[in-house]
Parts: C-alpha cells; structure tokens; sequence
C-alpha cells in the first residue's frame, strides 16, 4: 500500500493526539490516548513483524530439533512455508509450546549437553523479548 | 448492555431508598479508572428524616467479561474490611447485586474529589521535587497496611489463608487464572511457575493485601498527600511482602527507569515499606513474590487479551494494555530469574 503503512499509521496516530484529543476530556480521551498508543504500536510493528516471526521460528525451530536429537525424539517437523502474519504467529505458537515442554525436560538433566542446550533457550528467548519491545514500554 | 443514566440511577434510588425523597442524580459521566470495572462519578440529592442531603459518589459497575476475576461484593467488604483502621479509603455507600437493575452488580461510594490519581503526573518535570514525599506516602502507607492486625479485620468475604500456605496458595489461584485464559504457550513464564514450585516463602506475618497497590491506584493532593487507596478489587488475606513486589515491578516503572512506580528507587521503596510496617524484608522471600507478580500480573494481561479473543467484550483498553504489557512483563521475569 501507498503511502506506505507504517507512516500512514503514524501520522493517524499524531493526528489523533494532537488534534481530536484536545477536544475530548475524560473517558473519551482517555480512549482516544489508548488508540493512538495503539496506532504507534501497530506503525512500528508493521514492517518488521513478519521478518521477526521467521527469525524466532527458525530459531526455535533449530532448537526443538537439537532437542530431538538429544532425547532420539522423533523430528517435530515444521510449519508450511507460509507468510501471513496469523501462519507465522500460529507456528510461532506451536514451537514455542514445544520450547516449554523441552525446557520442563532439560530443568531436570544434568548432563551437560542438556544444560548448554537450555542456556541456548534462554538466551533465544531474551532475544525474542528484546526484539518484540515496544518503544512505549516501561521496560 | 444498558448504558448507566442519570434517570436510571435516580429511579433505581427512589424505588431502593424508601426514606429518600426528591431524589435527584446530576452531572454523572464516566471516569477513565482502571481495566476491569466501569467507574461513573455523580452528584446525588434527596430529601430524609434530616432534611435535605447531598453526596458526592462514585459508581463502579462489573461489565459482563473482566480481565481481573473479581466482583462488586468482594471490593466491597475490602473497602467495609480496612475503613476506619488507619488507612485512608472511601466510604463505601450501597451494594446491589441484582444484575438486573444495571446489567451489572453496583456499588456506590463516597467520591473523594479535587485530588490526583494518575501514575503519568509523577513524571511531570514539575513534580519531581514533590516525588521524594509522594513514595514516602505511598511505601510507609503500604507498610502501615501491612501492620494492621487481620485478627482485627472482618476477611470473611476472601479465601482464607495461613502464613505458611499463603504463597503457595496465591500462585496456583494465579496459575489457574492463567489456564483459563490460555492466548498462546508461555515459555518464560512457564520457567517461572516451575521455579516458583520449587520453594515458598513463610510470611512473618499475614495481612489483608491490597492486590493492586501502585502509583495509579491511590488519591493525593497538590502536595503529595496521600488521601485514599483504591482499587480493592483484588484484595485477600496473605503476605503482606505481594503488595511490596508488585508496586516495585519493572513493568510498572512509568519514568522508563529505575524509578519503581515511577517514584523511587528499589532500595528506598523497601526502606520506606520497612519504616512503615516495622518489618524487615527478607531478600530471598521479596524476590520469590517479586518473580510471582510476574506470574499474577501476565494472567491479568492475558485475560485482557482474552476477552477480546473469545468476544466476551471490546473495551479498548483491554487490548491496549495486553499489546503494551505482556512483552515487558516477560522481559521482567526474564530479568529476576537471571536471564536477562
């Protein structure tokens, strides 16, 4: 789409807060504040979404598949090679339930492949929470 | 569902009230307060035995999907429950728990005006020399909270607990909470629950916790004051250190710094807690109930979510606050659990 999505969004955004905003008081602009948060939310996302998705998802996916290997699981298998967003998102869904069982599995070996495979979780999973941010968040 | 009106107040009123005459309900408009009750501010007149009356009051009324599973009574007697033991709350007025009169259990409650109660003052630049006084209020207020004997507290209307039992007991209502609106796997959080497992803490003693106690959820004046908690939607009987490690979580930290509750410093909030309750915090038990907010407060982020997911309900802020906070609340455990 032209103009392009994420400063079309954006300007929605700035628009709402600075001119409909100031003509509103109480509950309304309270909504109307939580909207344009939501547009800024929706212009930052947008570009980047879909290349964030793929990234976690060949990350777990690596992942869930040492895990196989190290318990001689049969190979989870992977989603189709789908773009949209809500086939990203639900594969996304998939191997992170997969991640939280293995995490379950290897909290509880000791053995050093099992361990060095579960720091690796952990540091993919901060990546994915840093990655994921939201420019307006506390933290 | 029936929008609250004036008219429908004033008829409820003069039907419930058969001692009030010439009831009338003016200036009533809704309030932008909290994510899971409707809150309306209105003036109230009528005529009784005295002659003639007025109040100022609020009206929170529970919608049909929440993300926070509470009711009208529960915060009810929480308010009946501390008023009059040292902390300073609204007088709670009227309840009525036929749904059928607003689409939605009520209560009406003294209103407190010409007070502040926004989280996003405090990080006005005017007010920062006012910020000191504001945590000292908010964090010896809190402590005070925590001294008040609950042998002196009518709890009858929370689930009971014992100082032993109470951490385990509030994680897995919190994990429960959290299945019920199941969005999606929780790897993070998930570790977290499995950590939290493994050991709890003994509360030194029990206390009636206010649940949501942060910048955001109490009244102050120009100064700083504190003037009222509110909010006691959440209120129980447990360890009084969850009310200290939710007003000290990072997703809460509204200056986007280190500043807990956009006020002080971690150190100085327990410190403050510390001089007003006349406890001692014990690190290792702070930082179990620190990790378990994150637990409590991604299944009320979550359950935001779900509520649009499953069309229970569309306020806006109930998305707004699951797109804002859920990532951050992660990002938190993340953190206390060393992961960071």
């Amino acid at each position: 789409m032209k103009p392009d999505v994420s400063l079309a969004v954006g300007e929605l955004a700035h628009l709402l807060r600075t001119d409909l905003l100031a003509e509103l008081t109480g509950f309304r602009a309270n909504v109307a504040a939580m909207g344009a948060a939501m547009l800024d939310m929706v212009a930052q996302e947008w570009d980047g979404a879909a290349a964030r998705l793929v990234r976690e998802n060949t990350a777990f996916g690596a992942l869930v598949a040492r895990g196989a290997d190290l318990y001689a699981s049969p190979a989870p298998g992977g989603g189709e090679a789908d773009l949209r967003i809500s086939a990203l998102a639900a594969e996304n869904d998939r191997l992170r339930g997969l991640i939280t069982d293995l995490m379950a599995r290897l909290e509880d070996d000791p053995a050093a492949p099992a361990q060095s495979l579960l720091a690796d979780i952990w540091t993919a999973l901060a990546q994915t929470v840093a990655d994921r941010r939201i420019a307006s968040a506390n933290f | 569902m029936r929008d609250v009106t004036e008219s429908l107040l004033q008829n409820y009123l003069a039907g419930k009230m058969p001692d009030w005459r010439d009831v009338a309900v003016t200036g009533l408009h809704r309030l932008p307060m909290g994510a899971s009750r409707e809150t309306f501010r209105c003036d109230l007149a009528y005529t009784d035995a005295s002659g003639p009356q007025s109040l100022r009051v609020i009206l929170r009324r529970d919608p049909p999907a929440s993300n926070v599973d509470s009711d009208r009574r529960h915060e009810f007697e929480a308010y009946r429950a501390i008023y009059g033991h040292g902390i300073p709350v609204p007088k709670m007025i009227l309840l009525e728990e036929d749904a059928s009169h607003f689409d939605g259990a009520i209560s009406l409650a003294e209103d407190l005006r010409g007070f502040h109660n926004s989280e996003y003052q405090f990080q006005d630049p005017a007010w920062a020399d006012r910020l000191p006084h504001v945590a000292r209020e908010m964090w010896t207020t809190m402590g005070r909270l925590a001294a008040v004997r609950v042998e002196d507290l009518d709890l009858s209307f929370t689930r009971p607990a014992t100082r032993e039992n109470t951490a385990s007991q509030e994680l897995e209502y919190w994990v429960a909470n959290l299945d019920s609106h199941d969005i999606g796997p929780e790897p993070i959080i998930r570790a977290a629950i499995r950590q939290l497992r493994r050991w709890q803490p003994v509360a030194q003693k029990l206390a009636l916790v206010h649940g949501d106690f942060r910048a955001g959820n109490f009244l102050y004046d120009d100064e700083g004051n504190l003037k009222a908690v509110l909010d006691w939607e959440m209120a129980h009987c447990g360890d009084p250190l969850e009310d200290l490690a939710w007003s000290i979580t990072r997703v809460f930290s509204f200056g986007k710094n280190d500043l807990r509750s956009g006020l002080a410093l971690r150190e100085d909030a327990i410190r403050l807690w510390e001089e007003g309750s006349g406890m001692t915090v014990d690190p290792k038990a702070l930082a179990w109930w620190e990790l378990f907010i994150c637990v409590k407060a991604q299944a009320i982020w979550n359950a935001a979510a779900h509520v649009w997911t499953s069309g229970q309900g569309r306020e806006v802020i109930h998305a707004y606050a699951a797109w804002w906070l859920r990532n951050a609340q992660d990002k938190s455990a993340l953190e206390l659990m060393g992961k960071l």
